[in-house]
């Protein structure tokens, strides 16, 4: 899979708390019950099964009512001289070692005539340093057994530089992460055969409905704010140049602005010690924050339609623009997503697939950074359900808007989101980037120990506002991406609809 | 102490790593259910599957995509369970859930935290024991798995050529038919094909319980068997002939697919069974062709000729015959038969002067890194295990892997590679988007 590809299933997943994505191949091989958390009949083909197969609730299985009490382990931060904040989180279970180097800022930062510069510059960290050739890093790298990623997602304000394998090559290891990320020289030649790749990722990705049906809403949902833009263009990769990939490392690759995580299998005494010696001589003060521009007021509910000739499905996304991170709301947000769309046991994947059979999934999600992010709801349905598909979603957005959620629903959602901690235990990797989170984005220090309080405490009407504002039908943006021919006349029966080619140029 | 740290033998070069050794636990039920239990209490959770030994290799023509149907009614509803009830309640209580078919096997796993143990057990024997079936929940799951076909394969560019090579590289029905079915198929499933399906393979004694994580094995043993020891045996399914007549030439087919921008080549070779001394060669071969930036063919045809934009290869491990598949884009611009020579004259370079001693240590060493990995949870082990014993009969391969990995040797990899890198022994699949159909096809790009 091409870079730009891996990108754009990250950019899709980047919600979930969890995310894995087969080999197309093994996806072929293979058939699942769901596809958790992205979205991985005869009487019923005519749309229509001549009898609902119900949802039943018999309440005779053992369940504990207890949720089991578990506390997140705190790593232990350290601030070294030169700025960067270091977090040491040890889990002894399996002999390997994560690192995870949070920069500020990512893709927002990009010049409005370069979009994916934070992006260019994060991929072609690999691609040469002052010590080293690619082929020396890639050689090195897997010799190692190891891994070694930089990306800078769209939507993201951060870059990420993650690296991780046998706690035996930990000094190797952190020596090659070093190394990318201090002293990179993106040689030109190296630059012209990446801009090729991305070239045919980019052409890869046209081809693919969901990198389409996201494309088409963040355009809707944020207009000239640079969270619409979900992928670089021809022009922007035709156009960068080697100074502009060593300016944007200058100016932003500093350890003011960044934070260093570790996990696993190391002692927190040598393992500061080997940070000291590879990242010590790093420098650069933390920047000023730049102001993101003014959001453009919501636009009015409309309906956009990709046209994507000889489609069979029509990947349907409806959403609304959303929280910061930091915002109090996260939380009425949170439980409010449970109940809609969070799972398989959630409203819109009973109804959509259980009840209707109208999808293999349906669910929601959304995602918070240092600008509203978005909320959204989306499924794949065959093209002729596509009618009954925008019927039932409709349905589900209104009643979360007109009626108070039930208490037993309401607390059953909230005990998901509380019970799920214990599962996070196992994973050293998913508890650093908690705490990441909690860093970056100046939580307070006991903010994992009282989350679940703070989703416990959400009541069945702040369920109800966070619906109103954030499944609001009055601004609601609906990206319906399929065969035009087939779906046009359909969806123009729910509102006014604009139609748009693959490059997202409008249709006639 | 129940993880005992053990030092696996490996040469310098393969970095030498403590992998923990784990202890199993393992117990036939007087219904013939193989239950192997392993403590591990690292986290406060715990993993269950079962893995029911069929899969779609037991599938007859005219019903393809039946075990997976099958699987997808296994959430339908039991006697003490309603449809979607599943859902509901493991999620509810914090865990995690799903179901998956393949060829070989279908399990079905929970990881819940560990004071719902008796949650995951009573939901796998109440549908172990009794399955609630009716038209409507069977027309439901037929359109679910259809929308899974649609958004998997035929809503995707090359989802064609990827159920179409498996087609063309093997002769045996058994492997030759997708897992996920014809649509043809899946609409002509019935009711008397689940009853009869659930009766001659959901059976104890063809299931392997596994169970993983921070538990008390005796009271564990206890659970299992009050909820699991009185669902009756049945007569053992009937065995599947898995044998691949030899090839005599190359296959190959070229698709116009309406839903691809650029074209793709997709290759297939077969390759021995899982766990043998072929296949485990094999697997480094896979890694040392097509895994990684300093593989082979992606040094070679998309960093050094640029005839690539992305390449990779990448081998499985099946009860019976398997494959090594390889698949690359061609950069715009480059003819596909361009990229096909330079894909023949690299794998001919390696058949003729063999691999070295460096690219096999790091093809190992990356081999017990993602080996490791799949170690992380007990829900990853509890499935490992289940499919080791269904497989291979050898759950002891949670272990044992390592050293077997790490025995392969330079001479038996290039003897393998002059072996099973042939091109009677592969297909070839050539996507080239539709739009150039009536076009010049052979110039396309």
């Amino acid at each position: 899979m091409s870079r730009i590809e891996r990108r754009e299933n990250r950019n899709t997943e980047r919600y979930a708390s969890r995310s894995s994505r087969a080999p197309v191949l093994t996806l072929a091989a293979a058939a699942c019950l769901v596809l958790l958390p992205s979205l991985a009949g005869t009487a019923a083909a005519q749309g229509k099964a001549t009898e609902l197969s119900k949802v039943v609730r018999l309440n005779r299985a053992p369940v504990n009512k207890e949720v089991l009490q578990v506390k997140l382990p705190r790593p232990e931060v350290v601030h070294l001289s030169n700025g960067l904040t270091l977090l040491l989180l040890e889990n002894h279970k399996l002999p390997t070692v994560s690192f995870s180097l949070w920069i500020k800022p990512g893709q927002l930062a990009d010049p409005a005539d370069l979009p994916g510069l934070a992006a260019f510059t994060a991929d072609m960290l690999r691609e040469g340093t002052e010590k080293r050739t690619s082929d020396q890093i890639a050689t090195e790298v897997d010799s190692l057994g190891a891994s070694l990623d930089a990306e800078s997602d769209f939507g993201v304000s951060y870059t990420t530089v993650a690296a991780s394998g046998l706690s035996s090559s930990t000094a190797q290891i952190l020596d090659l992460m070093s190394d990318v990320v201090l002293h990179p020289t993106f040689p030109a030649d190296e630059l012209a055969k990446y801009k090729e790749r991305e070239l045919a990722g980019l052409e890869q990705n046209l081809s693919s409905p969901g990198f389409l049906a996201q494309q088409a809403f963040h355009r809707v949902l944020y207009g000239d704010f640079p969270a619409a833009i979900t992928s670089p263009t021809k022009a922007s990769i035709q156009k960068v140049t080697v100074d502009d990939l060593k300016k944007f490392h200058d100016q932003h690759y500093v350890p003011g602005n960044s934070i260093l995580g570790v996990a696993g299998d190391f002692q927190s005494a040598e393992m500061r010690t080997l940070v000291e010696k590879y990242f010590g001589g790093w420098s650069g003060a933390a920047e000023a924050v730049e102001k993101l521009p003014d959001l453009p007021a919501a636009q009015a509910s409309k309906i956009t339609l990709v046209d994507r000739p000889g489609s069979v499905q029509t990947y349907i996304i409806a959403g609304n623009r959303g929280i910061r991170r930091g915002d109090p709301e996260y939380f009425d947000l949170a439980v409010m997503n449970q109940v809609l769309g969070g799972g398989p046991q959630s409203r819109l994947f009973l109804d959509l697939r259980e009840v209707h059979g109208y999808t293999y999934g349906s669910y929601s999600r959304f995602s918070a950074d240092i600008y509203p992010g978005e909320w959204q709801a989306l499924a794949p349905v065959r093209t002729p359900v596509t009618d009954g598909s925008m019927t039932q979603f409709l349905h589900e957005f209104k009643k979360i808007n007109d009626e108070t959620v039930p208490q037993e629903e309401l607390e059953e959602a909230q005990r998901a989101i509380v019970a799920r901690f214990a599962l996070s235990l196992e994973q050293p990797a998913q508890m650093l980037n908690s705490w990441l989170t909690v860093h970056y984005f100046d939580l307070p220090v006991d903010y994992w120990d009282v989350y679940p309080k703070h989703i416990s405490s959400i009541s069945a009407s702040e369920v109800q506002n966070a619906a109103k504002k954030f499944v609001d039908l009055g601004h609601m943006q609906w990206v319906c991406v399929g065969d035009r021919k087939q779906i046009e006349d359909v969806l123009k029966k729910y509102g006014p609809v604009t139609v748009v080619n693959a490059e997202g140029q409008p249709e006639n | 102490m129940i993880l005992s740290l053990t030092t696996a033998a490996l040469p310098a070069d393969v970095p030498d790593v403590k992998v923990p050794n784990l202890t199993l636990q393992q117990t036939t039920l007087s219904n013939g259910l193989h239950v192997i239990l392993v403590p591990d209490h690292s986290a406060p959770v715990y993993a269950i599957c079962i893995t029911y030994n069929v899969g779609s290799r037991n599938e007859h023509p005219g019903r393809t995509g039946f075990a997976h149907l099958f699987e997808h009614m296994m959430f339908q509803g039991s006697e003490n369970v309603g449809k979607g009830e599943h859902f509901i309640l493991i999620f509810n209580n914090g865990g995690g859930m799903n179901g998956t078919t393949n060829s070989d096997r279908t399990n079905y796993f929970e990881e819940l935290p560990k004071n719902q143990l008796d949650l995951g057990l009573f939901l796998e024997a109440d549908r172990m024991r009794s399955l609630n079936i009716t038209q409507a929940n069977l027309d439901n799951q037929r359109n679910a798995v259809q929308e899974e076909r649609r958004q998997g394969i035929d809503n995707q560019p090359y989802g064609r050529a990827n159920l179409d090579l498996d087609n063309l590289v093997y002769d045996n029905f058994a492997y030759k038919h997708s897992t996920i079915g014809y649509m043809s198929d899946l609409n002509a499933a019935s009711i008397d094909d689940v009853r009869a399906f659930f009766k001659t393979y959901y059976a104890p004694n063809n299931a392997v319980l596994t169970l993983v994580g921070d538990f008390d094995p005796t009271e564990a043993l206890e659970k299992i068997k009050k909820y699991f020891g009185t669902i009756p045996e049945q007569p053992a399914p009937p065995k599947v002939d898995l044998h691949e007549e030899k090839h005599y030439g190359e296959r190959m087919e070229i698709i116009y697919d309406p839903l691809a921008r650029q074209p793709e080549i997709d290759m297939a070779y077969l390759i021995p069974p899982g766990n043998t001394e072929g296949n485990y060669a094999m697997q480094n071969l896979a890694i040392i062709l097509g895994q990684g930036e300093s593989s082979r063919l992606y040094q070679r045809l998309v960093k050094d000729k640029q005839l690539a934009s992305n390449v990779s290869a990448f081998a499985n491990a099946r009860i019976g015959p398997s494959l090594l598949y390889i698949s690359a884009n061609p950069r715009p611009g480059v003819k596909v038969e361009d990229l096909q020579k330079g894909l023949d004259d690299e794998i001919a370079a390696l058949v003729k002067d063999g691999v070295t001693q460096q690219e096999l240590d790091k093809a190992k060493t990356l081999q017990l890194r993602q080996d490791i990995d799949r170690r992380r949870t007990v829900l990853s082990t509890a499935v490992l295990i289940g499919q080791y014993t269904v497989y291979f009969s050898e759950p002891e391969l949670i272990n044992t892997i390592f050293s077997k990995q790490n025995g392969i040797t330079v001479e038996q990899v290039d003897a393998a590679a002059k072996e099973y890198l042939v091109n009677s022994q592969r297909a070839v699949v050539t996507t080239y988007p539709a739009a150039n159909e009536n076009a010049d096809a052979k110039g396309a790009q």
